[in-house]
């Protein structure tokens, strides 16, 4: 019932905010990609055990951005984080191609959890300042994005150490969600 | 008796559900069709064309037409992406294929596309919409010279049904006639159809 008059009360105030995960392994750059967003910087990072979570305020919409380490030790708490997510950003290593399979089996287990069926995806397809970086259209196929049918999907080459693609992916996001409603 | 009243309303209400497929080259203006048709048939406010980023991805639009519902995959068709295509080809029942009238420049180009899609396999016997986009500039080519520059006649089958409609996704002129003939279409079409309620 409170649960009832809290949703009714958020769509009839509005602001909602925007739940918003940062997934994928271990040293993509979820977390300096977290902080880029956040303060507009890039802070020295050390591999996330358990989560950090921020606010990002963009084009009127509050995004609760929660970054979740990635070492597969602790891949299978991800889902505790699941519920009520609008979308998802997941990350990788553009120039990672040995782990690029292991990627892919991640963002398939992931995305046939029934708590995330209705979630955005976008695929940071980040370090594309390294120079043996895949090109987004290989790492489309790779993890197999082409193919998925039910949900919308979007790849954006992004440096989260120099800022690039990051807010493209946002703009992307802020369609795709305010589009839906 | 429940169950004979039940199967027949289902009979009576059950609506045919289709994929389409909205491809082209890029910068076609395939996205800005989807959001007219969304305005069209769902009623929900088109994005303006000024905010549509070029598709990196998958756009989704459901909606209905009559009793049929509609499943639309927008498609990025930057020259990297459409590689992307084909893995959908096989679960479509309609294609839309977008043309940028006002870029006579690409129609070569385009034209090859259009050619190796209606040549294969997995799309054989789909009916094919074609939006002469961007008539809404002056210096859009008609559908009668875009005709003649792809022959659309010579590529497709004998048995394709395809229809060229001149079309401005930013006014939505001529839209709605286009995916009323492709709905038409759809239901002669002899592909499978998923019924769902």
């Amino acid at each position: 019932m409170g649960l009832m008059l809290s949703k009714v009360w958020t769509s009839l105030v509005g602001s909602k905010e925007i739940r918003v995960l940062i997934l994928g392994l271990d040293n993509a750059g979820k977390t300096t990609i977290l902080y880029k967003l956040h303060m507009g910087e890039v802070v020295t990072t050390v591999p996330t055990i358990g989560f950090n979570v921020e606010t990002v305020q963009y084009k009127n919409l509050r995004f609760q951005v929660w970054d979740l380490g990635g070492q597969t030790s602790i891949r299978p708490y991800w889902r505790c984080y699941y519920q009520n997510t609008n979308a998802i950003i997941y990350v990788v290593d553009s120039a990672d191609s040995e782990r690029m399979g292991i990627s892919k089996q991640e963002l398939v287990t992931m995305l046939e959890e029934e708590e995330l069926k209705d979630a955005a995806l976008v695929v940071f397809a980040n370090k594309q300042d390294l120079p043996n970086a895949l090109k987004q259209e290989q790492i489309a196929e790779q993890l197999g994005l082409a193919g998925l049918k039910n949900r919308q999907w979007a790849i954006f080459k992004t440096s989260a150490i120099k800022g690039d693609g990051l807010y493209d992916g946002l703009d992307w996001l802020v369609n795709t969600l305010t589009g839906q409603s | 008796m429940f169950s004979l009243i039940a199967g027949l309303f289902e009979y009576l209400f059950k609506k045919a559900e289709f994929q389409v497929l909205i491809l082209g080259v890029d910068h076609a203006g395939k996205t800005t069709a989807l959001e007219q048709m969304k305005g069209l048939f769902q009623k929900i406010e088109p994005l303006a064309p000024e905010k549509i980023p070029p598709t990196v991805g998958l756009n989704i639009g459901r909606m209905e037409v009559g009793r049929v519902k509609l499943i639309f995959w927008d498609l990025g068709g930057q020259s990297g992406l459409r590689g992307i295509w084909e893995k959908y080809f096989a679960e479509v029942h309609g294609l839309v294929y977008v043309i940028d009238a006002a870029d006579d420049q690409r129609f070569d180009e385009s034209r090859r596309i259009f050619e190796a899609l209606v040549k294969h396999p997995d799309l054989a016997g789909v009916p094919v919409l074609i939006l002469a986009n961007k008539q809404d500039l002056h210096s859009a080519a008609t559908i009668d010279e875009i005709d003649e520059r792809f022959g659309f006649g010579s590529l497709c089958a004998p048995s394709q049904q395809y229809r060229i409609e001149p079309v401005s996704a930013i006014t939505g002129s001529g839209i709605a006639d286009g995916i009323t003939w492709m709905v038409d279409m759809l239901k002669l079409s002899s592909r499978g159809v998923t019924a769902t309620q």
